[in-house]
């Protein structure tokens, strides 16, 4: 019993450094299975820091989260993402607009502006800085690959890496929103995925590719 | 069950007009619904008026509630009759027939009642979302090169915009959450406004998560550094859904705003919301009041425009005081009526003219003569000419601003609005006047689209002359809510 308890401890205390490495991981990642898998793996962090959470407090609310945690973020939707990959029949490439080591650079300069960012509020709120940093970071990282990669695979991939690191935030801070929000939240991000989907083969069979830099019909 | 109910009913809607096939029978029992709808409404605001507030546990109605589901009600009967006559030329695609397309706009209302009932912000926020992935297919309706462009467009920037809310809301409670409340009801509306006044909350979490929420339900809003997806949506989208999503989804972001608004001014006083909302606000409008000047697209124009008059909602909300906070509600409603009847004149032009290319269309004053007379209206109003009522909702914010001494606010409106009625008008005239074209339009409308312009028109005349006593206590009771 002690063992475990020492272990729910060491898997939220260290957490947030082995999210920062997905994030790492992410900005080198040139394909799009690579990707997807290393989005899999962040989310199954998140799942072991809400069930160490949910152990150390014994809060059923938190279990039935990490239960959704994982049913959806780490199984559902990578798989969503490899059928969608194997159905779309693109190239493996996530064309992006920064090199890997361009990538590396701007996301550990992301890295040290949040845990700055972080700083003044972590003491004040009473809340470990490294998590709060890391969840900051993932917002950050969704953000640099929305922009960053072309391939509309990848920016859906960069917007779930965001809300990641919203729910991060939720989860260090205040140990989740109620229950109930958060299923109404992932539901949102469910639906809203299934539509980018759509909209993923539309994209290919009006214009025939998915490099959504390359729509630019509408300016002005 | 009165709160439930508006809720309901569009949800059942959206499922029922599935199983009708033929064309006609779906627009018969869309609009069937959709007076139901306006019924559960009607209900739900009067007994809000005369009872007092409705409480429960996710969904709750006051003033401000009621004041916005009017204007639901009422422009999505404007949609939906408009619609009927519309929809004739759809074909029957897999996804593209109209009983879908009734389905998804009832699935839209839904979700936009959703949002002016909800009693919790973390509903409010779903719902919002709820908003974007419900009309992101109506967007994209028409499945041309454009419109899955702007589909996608607006799906992604306003999905990304709204995580930021969620981030915003999600800081708000944990202010909460700090200052003392209960995990539970930390979210909750009524218990937050108490509690705002009572405990102590951190002001700069609180400032930390105004500035998220603005960026978040500003983006829906249609702001201008995050209005890029507006303009493209806009013209993309089927006439109809223009109408709804320019005259009541922008108006339910603001509704989220607004909300926020009331909360955070009184955890750390009006300044610092109310400055950052007249920021935006002048943005807004010098911004879009530019770039209606340049636009070539008579649907991009009027898209433009709403972003003006967004900005100008909330330069009004912004500046406060007894005739900014009611001459930006009224504002939301007048400027509802005058977009909607625009679109669905421009829908008109693209039916006769086969474009909606302002420099393509001349002398369509001769060759569409009630088309013109509906735009002319239309166009008047939008710009705030004296005898509709946009002149008085936005002559009301104008001597707010002077009455505070913000004479820099007051100055700059007032150069926006002769810009942007030097464009319009220019725009206007140039398709109205000039010699006919050679291929000879095809003006064949149902009675529903011109009755539909027409009861437009009165509304903004009858309210530019006076506005009507019940409405003006909708109007009271509304304000109440903001002070």
């Amino acid at each position: 019993m002690e063992f475990a308890e020492v272990a729910a401890g060491k898997v939220v205390s260290t957490s947030a450094v082995f999210l920062m490495m997905t994030i790492v991981l992410l900005a080198v990642s040139r394909r799009v299975s690579t990707s997807i898998l290393v989005f899999g793996l962040q989310s199954a962090i998140i799942t072991a820091q809400v069930a160490g959470t949910a152990f150390l407090e014994s809060s059923r609310e938190a279990w039935a989260v990490a239960g959704l945690l994982f049913v959806f973020k780490v199984l559902g939707i990578p798989y969503a993402f490899f059928w969608l990959v194997a159905k779309l029949k693109s190239s493996r490439d996530v064309q992006a607009v920064t090199s890997p080591a361009q990538s590396v650079f701007l996301v550990v300069l992301m890295i040290f502006v949040s845990y700055a960012v972080v700083r003044s509020y972590a003491f004040g709120i009473r809340v470990p800085e490294d998590a709060l940093a890391a969840a900051v970071s993932l917002i950050l990282t969704g953000a640099f690959l929305m922009v960053s990669r072309k391939k509309a695979l990848v920016q859906m991939l960069g917007l779930l890496v965001l809300e990641n690191g919203i729910f991060l935030a939720a989860l260090t801070t205040t140990f989740g929103m109620p229950l109930i929000i958060e299923m109404g939240i992932l539901f949102d991000v469910v639906i809203g995925l299934l539509l980018m989907g759509i909209f993923a083969f539309r994209i290919r069979d009006t214009f025939e590719h998915l490099d959504v830099s390359r729509l630019r019909k509408l300016r002005g | 069950m009165l709160l439930l109910l508006p809720l309901l009913i569009p949800l059942a809607a959206a499922v029922l007009v599935l199983t009708f096939r033929d064309r006609h029978t779906a627009n018969r029992a869309a609009l069937f619904f959709c007076l139901v709808e306006t019924g559960a409404i009607g209900r739900l605001v009067w007994r809000v008026h005369t009872g007092g507030n409705l409480e429960g546990r996710f969904l709750r109605a006051d003033g401000l509630t009621s004041f916005f589901l009017v204007n639901i009600a009422l422009i999505s009967i404007f949609s939906l009759s408009y619609a009927t006559g519309y929809l004739r030329h759809m074909g029957e695609g897999r996804f593209a027939s109209p009983r879908w397309f009734y389905a998804l706009v009832n699935v839209f209302l839904f979700t936009m009642v959703g949002v002016c009932l909800s009693a919790n912000l973390g509903v409010l926020w779903i719902m919002m979302e709820a908003t974007t992935l419900a009309s992101a297919l109506l967007v994209g309706f028409y499945n041309t090169e454009g419109a899955v462009e702007a589909g996608w467009k607006y799906l992604v920037v306003c999905t990304v915009g709204i995580a930021f809310a969620l981030f915003g809301t999600i800081v708000f409670y944990l202010a909460a959450v700090k200052a003392g409340m209960s995990q539970a009801s930390a979210l909750d509306w009524l218990s937050l406004l108490a509690g705002v006044s009572q405990k102590r909350f951190d002001p700069n979490l609180v400032r930390l998560a105004f500035v998220f929420i603005l960026a978040g339900y500003g983006t829906k809003v249609g702001f201008v550094p995050m209005h890029s997806w507006l303009p493209d949506a806009h013209a993309e989208a089927p006439t109809p859904v223009s109408a709804m999503l320019s005259a009541i989804l922008l108006n339910c972001a603001m509704y989220a705003l607004l909300r926020y608004e009331i909360l955070i001014s009184r955890a750390v006083g009006p300044g610092f919301p109310g400055e950052l909302l007249v920021f935006f606000g002048l943005a807004s409008i010098v911004v879009a009041g530019l770039l209606i000047l340049v636009q070539r697209d008579l649907k991009r124009m009027l898209a433009y425009s709403s972003v003006e008059h967004m900005g100008m909602i909330a330069i009004g909300m912004g500046l406060g005081g007894a005739l900014g906070f009611l001459g930006a509600l009224l504002h939301t409603f007048n400027h509802s009526v005058a977009k909607s009847l625009l679109f669905f004149g421009a829908g008109n032009v693209r039916h006769n003219f086969g474009t909606l290319r302002m420099d393509r269309v001349t002398g369509m004053g001769r060759s569409a003569p009630l088309t013109t007379a509906v735009l002319a209206v239309g166009i008047l109003a939008i710009v705030g000419m004296p005898p509709f009522s946009l002149f008085v909702s936005e002559f009301a914010i104008l001597s707010e601003s002077f009455s505070q001494s913000r004479y820099i606010v007051g100055a700059v409106f007032l150069v926006v609005l002769s810009i942007v009625f030097g464009g319009v008008v220019h725009h206007f005239l140039r398709m109205a006047c000039g010699a006919a074209q050679k291929t000879p339009p095809k003006p064949h409308f149902t009675g529903a689209e011109y009755a539909v312009m027409f009861a437009a028109g009165v509304l903004l005349l009858c309210f530019g002359v006076r506005v009507p006593v019940s409405f003006s206590a909708l109007l009271r009771d509304a304000v109440a809510v903001l002070q």
